[in-house]
């Protein structure tokens, strides 16, 4: 399937093509600063983070493989590894924290028809992975990645022993990789 | 069983790298796993197989449009990123002295128009840069950076005045302001050349400005330039056209 986004990457990185690189931080900067505020639980700290990602995207569109997957998931990849290094270097990261962003709402197990028409096959068999899980390892894994949350804070959160969510993790984990092969 | 040991267990190594890609692992484990993937490759090539696996699911979010101020931003870092560095012509142009000078510095210049007057395309080729006197503003040695021979050379065009147990260091000062790095010491006259490895030659799309400097002879300086700074220029980066 022909994926734009790798087009307008591809235009970046062969001739600095400052045109296209605004049209991708239009089309994708919505989705990526969700991320980032997922992640951080702060608009400023999300945006400064999404600026350095964008950056990143900029000076090093020309190491991007599309063999290697989509362009979106090389750039969410950038940019959520930018925001886990901010939140790693919080050392007050609930004391900062101004939106509380916590639910999982978005990536229910029984999403409307018109949004499910808008995700990618890959995405739609990711969900089915995922929805193959128990929900109590779904929801441990998917807090994983849109929060970043530590074991330990799973285990705050969902009122768990933290040997019980770290087992939930790991078996959820197991569980998912010959589905995602 | 020893911890590379562990990890070259396909079984275990494959989990954990699942666990690192959706962010679950922390503290002490998560930089274990960081320092092993440096060095081992297959554990790096799984992590990122699974981060991509993963970032799909940034579709499932709802959009957060970022304020107007952030791509102002990003703009304006880029364009200073991607535009071609001047070369400043009007303060040194009464000071060239001989047929060597405009030599060089017509070569400069030559490149220069060829920067300002054709689209770049692809990976830099070369680049370079003429350095001016810091204090007067004449040029005074031309730098250049080439791929094809995996080497820097600068040529001093003048004799700078230094004492002679003083020598001249080359600096490369990165874009982003971060430190600069000593590529060595230089003639005071005379072309001098610096042998470059893949790694360097690389880095030199990072680099915004060369500089000389004048520091004791035999003393190196990993933080930057201690002694005064006689030299500097823009680097530009030359492509295929």
């Amino acid at each position: 399937m022909e994926d734009k986004y790798a087009d307008l990457l591809q235009r970046c990185a062969a001739s600095r093509d400052q045109i296209a690189f605004k049209q991708l931080y239009e089309e994708t900067s919505p989705k990526l600063l969700s991320l980032c505020m997922r992640l951080l639980q702060n608009k400023q700290l999300a945006e400064d983070v999404l600026q350095e990602g964008f950056i990143k995207i900029w000076e090093k569109a020309d190491t991007y493989a599309p063999e290697k997957g989509k362009a979106m998931t090389w750039m969410a990849t950038v940019v959520r590894n930018k925001a886990l290094d901010k939140l790693r270097s919080l050392k007050t990261k609930a004391a900062e924290t101004e939106i509380q962003y916590e639910g999982l709402e978005f990536a229910s197990t029984d999403l409307a028809p018109d949004s499910l028409e808008n995700l990618s096959q890959d995405m739609k068999g990711l969900m089915d992975c995922l929805n193959k899980l128990k929900p109590a390892q779904r929801e441990c894994i998917l807090l994983s990645y849109y929060y970043g949350h530590t074991h330990q804070e799973l285990s705050d959160r969902l009122e768990k022993p933290l040997g019980t969510v770290k087992a939930w993790i790991r078996r959820g984990l197991e569980d998912l990789r010959p589905c995602l092969a | 069983m020893s911890s590379i040991k562990r990890y070259q267990n396909p079984e275990i190594f494959e989990q954990l790298a699942m666990e690192y890609a959706v962010g679950g692992l922390h503290g002490r484990a998560k930089k274990r796993f960081e320092t092993l993937m440096e060095t081992h490759f297959y554990l790096k090539a799984t992590v990122e197989a699974y981060e991509y696996k993963f970032a799909h699911l940034v579709e499932l979010l709802p959009d957060e449009k970022p304020s107007d101020q952030l791509w102002e931003n990003i703009n304006a870092q880029i364009k200073i990123d991607a535009q071609p560095a001047e070369v400043k012509i009007t303060s040194w142009w009464h000071s060239l002295f001989n047929t060597k000078v405009y030599g060089l510095v017509a070569s400069a210049l030559i490149i220069s128009a060829i920067l300002l007057f054709n689209p770049m395309t692809g990976s830099p080729i070369a680049y370079t840069a003429v350095l001016e006197s810091s204090t007067t503003h004449t040029a005074m040695a031309v730098t250049r950076i080439s791929q094809a021979d995996m080497q820097l050379s600068i040529d001093m065009m003048k004799h700078p005045d230094i004492p002679d147990n003083m020598e001249l260091h080359l600096w490369c000062h990165p874009k982003d302001g971060g430190k600069p790095v000593m590529m060595g010491a230089i003639a005071k006259s005379g072309e001098t050349i610096i042998h470059i490895d893949k790694a360097e030659w690389r880095s030199f799309k990072n680099v915004g400005l060369l500089a000389v400097s004048i520091e004791p002879k035999g003393k190196q300086s990993s933080d930057g330039p201690r002694g005064e700074v006689l030299l500097e220029g823009q680097l530009s980066s030359i492509h295929e056209t």
